[in-house]
């Protein structure tokens, strides 16, 4: 019979079987190969989704006038997912000093329509700019430009306007969302979520504490990161070195509300915006946030790509930089036309991390 | 159950599995290699399921049949050193070139329908449990099974 010759051939074969220890060794090495390749991949949706969560807690919402904006948010989605490339403002602000707050780290972040990436443009803020109704300044000192009310605590939503509309005149491009984060909720978000794995490349000395980091990866609370967010005169490259800073910041920020399982659990979720959305200014100009928020699933799987707008230094004393002429107009091309995988693959070399 | 003991107590039997569906030890290997790494990193969700053995069982089935969405079959083509760790067939013995006919036959049937043979006559599991695995209805498997063996048949007759 033919099912008695099928079960002879089957078991007759059973010798072809191999040893099964080199094959569990490489299934072992494999998967750890993609596990961390994922945790790398998961960045892009994460910092999305953390911006979009702590957009859902916040009260302060600015541009264009506050009480419509609030109820088109409150109605929830309105065009369902957004689609085309996106780009998102993030404003890292001390607003510590006496003096009015200026923009210490400038992150624009580029989704493009094909969702499969994430671009961290680090803006410096040594950048020569025109800034509307102020003449020519640094582009950090927009912000507090924008934001000087006399005698008045500074008007953080006219501080971001400003800049935003800085940024969007230096890039060519349309500045969809954005959000003001000052020191002290970077500290509670970090504090939220437990602190972060943090990698230096080399030591860093805190001109405002005193304290030394030292090279190598450690494990830092809300008020050392804050500290080391805010070192530039001490780094060796200066402001560009602090950039390198936050953008690994906000990668083991995010890296780590994700283990944590903070962005998954809508608990903790509601908790960290209730603690922190009181502080935090947003501003949307095209739709709800809770769009935002559509596109987080899609972008789970997005790679984190981090840039600096090349720049070069034309006024030593005044320390002013001016975006670089031989570089800068092509990477913008790139970001303004969404080509901006081209220019990466084209400039590997000016990939800054958090890769 | 944790990945490791099913590891140790079921790669064996995966593997050879593995073997029958795809008649090659290097192919088995790369088949198993990849469901398993999968397994691995999803291992949360696989121990959830009733039976994870089954579960994985029908991760591998899938991932054998449905060879033009997967990448295996490509990497095996492409893959070009051998694996000294793998034996080489005892079957060269003169008298077995005859019963061997049916393990050739066996390679050109449709992937879908090996598998059924595979599952029905080397595990010996009950249709309903080879249904699940496919992921497909008990007639399906039935019909499967009988047009599988007619094509051996048929070669018979003409052999």
């Amino acid at each position: 019979m033919i099912e008695d010759d099928l079960h002879a051939a089957f078991e007759r074969h059973e010798s072809l079987t191999p040893p099964t220890g080199p094959l569990r060794a490489a299934i072992d090495r494999i998967a750890a190969v993609r596990r961390r390749r994922r945790r790398r991949t998961t960045l892009g949706g994460a910092t999305l989704a953390l911006l979009a969560v702590t957009g859902l807690g916040a009260a302060p919402l600015v541009t264009p006038a506050k009480a419509p904006e609030r109820a088109e948010f409150l109605a929830g989605p309105t065009g369902g997912e957004p689609v085309g490339a996106m780009n998102l403002l993030l404003l890292g602000v001390d607003s510590s000093g006496p003096q009015p707050p200026m923009a210490d780290s400038i992150l624009l972040v580029h989704v493009p329509a094909d969702r499969s990436r994430l671009y961290l443009l680090s803006i410096p803020r040594d950048l020569k700019v025109a800034v509307p109704g102020h003449g020519s300044e640094k582009i950090n000192a927009a912000f507090a430009s924008g934001s000087r009310r006399e005698g008045r605590q500074p008007d953080l939503g006219a501080g971001y306007s400003l800049t935003s509309q800085v940024v969007a005149r230096l890039t060519g491009v349309r500045v969809d969302a954005g959000a003001v984060l000052t020191y002290p909720v970077l500290r509670k978000i970090t504090d939220a979520v437990g602190g972060v794995e943090l990698c230096l490349p080399t030591e860093v000395l805190s001109f405002h504490t005193g304290r030394t980091y030292p090279a190598g990866c450690q494990h830092l609370d809300g008020a050392a990161s804050v500290d080391l967010l805010r070192q530039r005169r001490t780094l060796a490259d200066d402001s560009q070195d602090r950039d390198r800073n936050a953008q690994q910041f906000a990668a083991a920020l995010v890296r780590r509300a994700d283990e944590r399982g903070v962005l998954h659990d809508p608990v903790r979720v509601s908790r960290l915006a209730a603690d922190i959305g009181p502080h935090l200014t947003l501003s949307s100009a095209s739709g709800s946030l809770l769009d935002l928020l559509a596109l987080v699933p899609r972008l789970r799987s997005a790679e984190v790509v981090g840039l600096n707008l090349p720049a070069v230094l034309v006024d030593a004393p005044a320390h002013r930089y001016e975006p670089d002429p031989a570089a800068a107009p092509e990477l913008l091309a790139a970001l303004r036309e969404d080509r901006l995988a081209a220019w990466v693959a084209a400039h590997p070399e000016r990939v800054t991390g958090p890769r | 159950m944790t990945y490791e003991e099913f590891a140790d107590s079921r790669l064996t039997a995966l593997l050879r599995y593995a073997v029958m569906l795809t008649g090659d030890p290097h192919q088995a290997q790369d088949l198993v290699q990849e469901t398993m790494v999968r397994a691995q990193l999803n291992w949360r969700r696989v121990a959830r399921a009733d039976s994870p053995e089954r579960y994985v069982r029908r991760m591998l089935t899938n991932q054998y049949v449905d060879w033009r969405r997967g990448s295996w079959v490509r990497r095996v083509l492409l893959r070009a050193e051998t694996d000294d760790a793998v034996p080489v067939s005892t079957d060269h013995a003169q008298n077995a070139v005859d019963r061997d006919q049916v393990w050739t036959w066996l390679s050109r049937l449709p992937r879908r329908q090996r598998a059924t043979l595979v599952l029905r006559y080397y595990e010996d599991l009950p249709d309903a449990e080879i249904a699940e695995i496919l992921g497909c209805a008990v007639g399906t498997v039935r019909s499967s099974i009988s047009r599988a063996l007619a094509t051996l048949r048929a070669e018979y007759v003409e052999a």
